[in-house]
């Protein structure tokens, strides 16, 4: 978790800094926010931003008391009676309130129900101002129906009046512009960067492109944690955090394999044999043993991590695999239906692997532009040699498009970042849809934001493909869902 | 044994050297098929030996090696090459008799020995394979008549060769069947079946002769290659010296603007090379060059001529006999260099700055370049070997003295190149002293230093002119052309 940029306050007078420290929050069996730590200043404008059932809104549904606290402490939220929310649960809530209410199903009269006007009057509002916000949402045709019959973006609107007119110590805005015409949401954003500097608001966006331009601060929740807080003034930090709300968010698809195959002597795998068998698998420099008895099966569908400490010889072992070590032609070793050494070629075993590692990532140092990098896993090398097919190339954009690099396909490999060059040779590894996809420590040399993304991606792959995967890491908290099987060459069972 | 050239009849002779044709990769459409579940086994674990054999296996081809008793027992370098990788380690008696294709990777100062002992033990119809055509051509060795003796040289060092199949590609290779030895008229589909193991059909396959190979590679190693880049290296560096720079800022710049301005080279000959120099510097290099050239002409005229002759060969074997006393002789003298000797500066020197303050050495890779094509094709050499003898290993050679200057450079590269640079050398030295007598830190350590890059629209036009119609510029961009066709298709 990070810590928090100090507060860029020029006004020392007011009120003290939020501060949750290491809070963690129950909210139903299944769902608890883990040890937030988190500072907001008062001059701050939060946007806390994540995927679905990441915890967004059970963080901004904290300043009105929900959820238990189990540990940590939270200092200076303002009082709960002074906060003011607008969200669907909100809505949701007053919605179901005016139905208990609603006596006709019990007494056989005709009860309306509240009118939108006195939904309103409800609310501790600021009488000047109301009628002003009422005429400019258009709210004034509505007054004097009833609320239940007022449309799902109507009751939105009624609400976002009553939050605004009250002039709370906190406005919480969750998905405010959800639901709402082209021509509310414009209202409402320009009442909201009216009031960016008077009005202290949290919000919450699903979508990237809704965040103000007056917000300050971007929180990044993820499995109910706070995994990072970025101050919008830093342009790169805020860069990456999009791409990997991006991946996090976006409803993408896995671009399927290539149906117009032209690589004809592609063996059909029988879905029965193992992947990869080793037996008494065995690395040696001269009198150094690095690992011996390493019996290993890989079958279909078994995703896989491989541990063990710096110098165990986790890279040999793959390398024994992908045919890259020379030692795999003194072992036995059968990999996609293959003796090795009994006249098959690297490229006939490549074909079914898709490999990541920093190592590669040195090695890649061609000219050669984002869509070509893609391309080059179809045909397993560094740099394309070949001219690729146009439904190869097709298929190398959608990647494009799952990385949110789509209108970057022509530029130059070398230009970008190490963490974005990383993600691209996952979708490179992942193109041909392999067998067996084989990520060497994936997150090396990544900082947080990088990781995080790697690690969506990932289980993208481990989710919504036939692929199945191989998992280096010796980081306990870069697990990865879906994996369940490990080896642990640290820990050999003789 | 006699000079197998200087057998053939003229006649002959300017056939085999006119011989080079590029080849159409669709006559490498069968692959590594002829050699597959063939017994293949390599003499000699070096870096052409080890890194043509780990290709080779990963092709699918059954490789092993083969040593001398002696190091296997006392597990030499070259037996913890081949175990290491894996691969089957034999003595010459137990692997060779079983070997269908005995790939020769030795140093050329050894064949002869080692032919000489491997050959009787080497079963009936099998094949011996060269990477280079030395021993055949200047020793005149005679392999046995049953055996078919082919050629496949990769033209670049052999860890790039190595490198360049891993990322799916390859290195250009130049491949030749020796007609007096193909009796079974298998040659040609041996030598591409083992240039298409080694990754070289990815990268484009010359079909040569010995002779041509052996011809044009000599000629080229020791001119321009190393001859000129050593001899330039000296002259260079002591001018800077003389004229009072740092010893420091002019070694650094020759160690690393060899393989700066060459790399220019290529990627786009002599004439992005020049391109990267101001208008006035690039006219200056263009006099330099000129007048370098009519100097040096009869001297590279000379090189040809005793290599044709084989008086060339002579010698070095000569001095082989004498357990190489010239060789290490010239080889201490090039030590005791003050380049050699110079620790380099710390200081950074900008890309674009060893083109400015190194016009004259701009100016002799030209020349060299130019005059070692020009004599090789005046020679009956086709023109494509005589460009991938200069021009083409010209940035590799400039990137071996940036790693490690001349001493070094000298004792990596082949022994036939190592005498064939101290030859040119001693002879270049003298032959550049009046020349350089005129020269100044304008042209090297300090730049033109002009205010006014103006120059004559009609002179420029007319150097321009010049330098891009020069017969190594077409070659060489028809044969980039093919390189990069293959290497970036899009």
């Amino acid at each position: 978790m990070n810590p928090n940029e100090p507060a860029q306050s020029n006004n020392s007078s007011v009120k003290p800094d939020i501060i949750f420290d290491a809070c963690t929050i129950q909210f139903n069996e299944q769902f608890k926010l883990n040890r937030v730590s988190w500072r907001i200043a008062s001059d701050d404008c939060w946007v806390i931003v994540g995927g679905n059932g990441a915890g967004k809104s059970a963080l901004a549904a904290t300043f009105l008391g929900e959820g238990e606290h189990l540990s940590g402490s939270i200092h200076n939220a303002p009082p709960i009676e002074s906060v003011q929310a607008v969200s669907f649960e909100v809505q949701s809530k007053l919605i179901d309130q005016e139905r208990l209410e609603d006596d006709s199903r019990i007494l056989d009269v005709i009860d309306e129900g509240s009118t939108a006007a006195e939904i309103l009057q409800r609310g501790d509002c600021d009488t000047t101002l109301l009628p002003a916000l009422v005429e400019r949402f258009g709210l004034q045709a509505l007054l004097d129906r009833s609320f239940s019959k007022l449309s799902t973006g109507e009751t939105r609107k009624l609400l976002l009046v009553r939050a605004l007119a009250s002039h709370p110590e906190l406005l919480i805005l969750d998905e405010p512009f959800d639901g709402l015409d082209v021509d509310t949401t414009a209202v409402l954003a320009a009442e909201l960067a009216q009031r960016a500097t008077s009005q202290a608001m949290l919000l919450v966006l699903n979508r990237w492109d809704e965040i103000p331009e007056f917000v300050t601060h971007i929180a990044y929740m993820s499995e109910g944690e706070l995994q990072h807080t970025v101050a919008t003034n830093n342009t790169k930090q805020v860069a990456e955090l999009k791409k990997l709300l991006h991946l996090k968010t976006t409803d993408l698809a896995i671009p399927g394999p290539l149906v117009d195959v032209n690589h004809s002597h592609s063996k059909k795998l029988n879905p029965d044999d193992p992947l990869v068998q080793l037996k008494q698998a065995h690395i040696r420099y001269g009198e150094k043993t690095i690992f011996e008895h390493v019996d290993w099966r890989i079958d279909p569908g078994e995703h896989w991590q491989l541990y063990g400490p710096n110098g165990s010889g986790k890279t040999c072992l793959l390398n024994l695999i992908t045919g890259d070590h020379p030692q795999c032609y003194n072992n036995d070793i059968l990999v996609f239906g293959y003796q090795r050494g009994q006249g098959e070629s690297i490229w006939d075993i490549k074909q079914h692997i898709g490999y990541v590692s920093t190592a590669l990532q040195w090695e890649y140092r061609v000219s050669i532009s984002l869509l070509n990098v893609i391309v080059s896993g179809f045909y397993d090398s560094i740099g394309i040699y070949q001219k690729p097919s146009s439904s190869e190339k097709a298929v190398a954009r959608q990647w494009l498009a799952v990385l949110g690099m789509e209108s970057r396909a022509n530029e130059p490999f070398n230009k970008l970042s190490f963490g974005d060059q990383r993600m691209l040779l996952i979708a490179r590894a992942m193109v041909k849809h392999p067998a067996l996809l084989i990520l060497d420590e994936p997150c090396l040399g990544l900082d947080d934001m990088n990781r995080s993304q790697v690690l969506a991606m990932i289980e993208m792959v481990c989710a919504g493909t036939e692929t199945t995967v191989l998992y280096v890491n010796h980081h306990a908290q870069d697990k990865i869902a879906g994996i369940h099987r490990s080896l642990d060459l640290g820990n050999l069972q003789r | 044994m006699t000079n197998y050239f200087n057998t053939l009849s003229l006649r002959e002779q300017l056939a085999q050297l006119g011989k080079c044709e590029f080849m159409d990769a669709t006559e490498f459409e069968d692959g590594v098929d002829y050699l597959r579940g063939k017994k293949l086994v390599v003499i000699g674990c070096g870096a052409q030996g080890l890194n043509q054999g780990l290709n080779l296996r990963d092709s699918g081809l059954d490789v092993s090696y083969t040593l001398r008793a002696s190091a296997i027992e006392e597990q030499r370098q070259s037996w913890k090459n081949a175990t290491e990788n894996g691969f089957t380690v034999g003595t010459y008696e137990a692997l060779i008799p079983t070997a269908d294709v005995v790939l020769n990777l030795t140093p050329d100062k050894q064949h002869t020995a080692v032919v000489n002992e491997v050959v009787p033990l080497m079963k009936q119809n099998s094949c011996l394979a060269y990477s280079h055509g030395f021993n055949i051509v200047e020793e005149g060795m005679k392999v046995r008549e049953d055996i078919t003796v082919i050629m496949v040289a990769p033209k670049c060092p052999g860890t790039e060769v190595r490198e360049e199949y891993k990322r799916g590609f390859g290195v250009p290779t130049l491949i030749a069947v020796h007609e007096d030895n193909d009796p079974r008229g298998e040659g040609l589909a041996i030598a591409k079946a083992y240039a298409a193991g080694t990754g070289g059909h990815k990268a484009g396959v010359l079909m040569s002769s010995f002779i041509a190979e052996v011809k044009s590679d000599l000629m080229g190693e020791q001119t321009i290659l190393c001859g000129m880049l050593q001899t330039g290296s000296l002259l260079c560096f002591d001018k800077m010296v003389e004229k009072g720079l740092s010893a420091g800022y002019a070694a650094k710049l020759i160690q690393y603007g060899w393989e700066t301005v060459t790399e220019a080279l290529k990627h786009g000959g002599v004439t992005n090379m020049m391109d990267r120099l101001s208008n006035p510097a690039k006219i200056k290099a263009f006099e330099l060059a000129d007048e370098m050239k009519d100097i040096m002409r009869p001297l590279y005229q000379k090189h040809m001529d005793d290599i044709m002759s084989g008086a060339f060969s002579e010698g070095m074997m000569a001095d082989w006999a004498k357990d190489d006393e010239k060789l290490l002789g010239w080889r201490q003298e090039t030590a005791e260099t003050g380049f050699e000797t110079t620790d380099v500066t710390d200081q950074d020197i900008p890309e674009q700055e060893y083109f400015d303050h190194g016009t004259l050495m701009v100016a002799m890779v030209k020349a060299g370049v130019e005059l070692a094509y020009e004599t090789m094709t005046a020679a009956g050499i086709k023109d494509e070997s005589a460009y991938y003898e200069s021009l083409h290993e010209t940035p590799l050679i400039a990137n071996t003295i940036a790693r490690k200057k001349l001493f070094d450079m000298n004792s990596t590269i082949s022994d036939t190149a190592e005498y064939g640079c101290y030859l040119y050398n001693n002879a270049c030295l003298p032959l550049l002293a009046d020349f350089m007598k005129d020269i100044d830190v304008d042209v090297i350590g300090r730049g033109l230093g002009l205010n006014d890059l103006g120059v004559d629209n009609q002179r420029l036009i007319e150097v321009n002119a010049v330098v891009r119609s020069h017969s190594v510029e077409q070659i060489g961009a028809t044969l980039r052309g093919y390189m990069s066709a293959m290497k970036r298709i899009v």
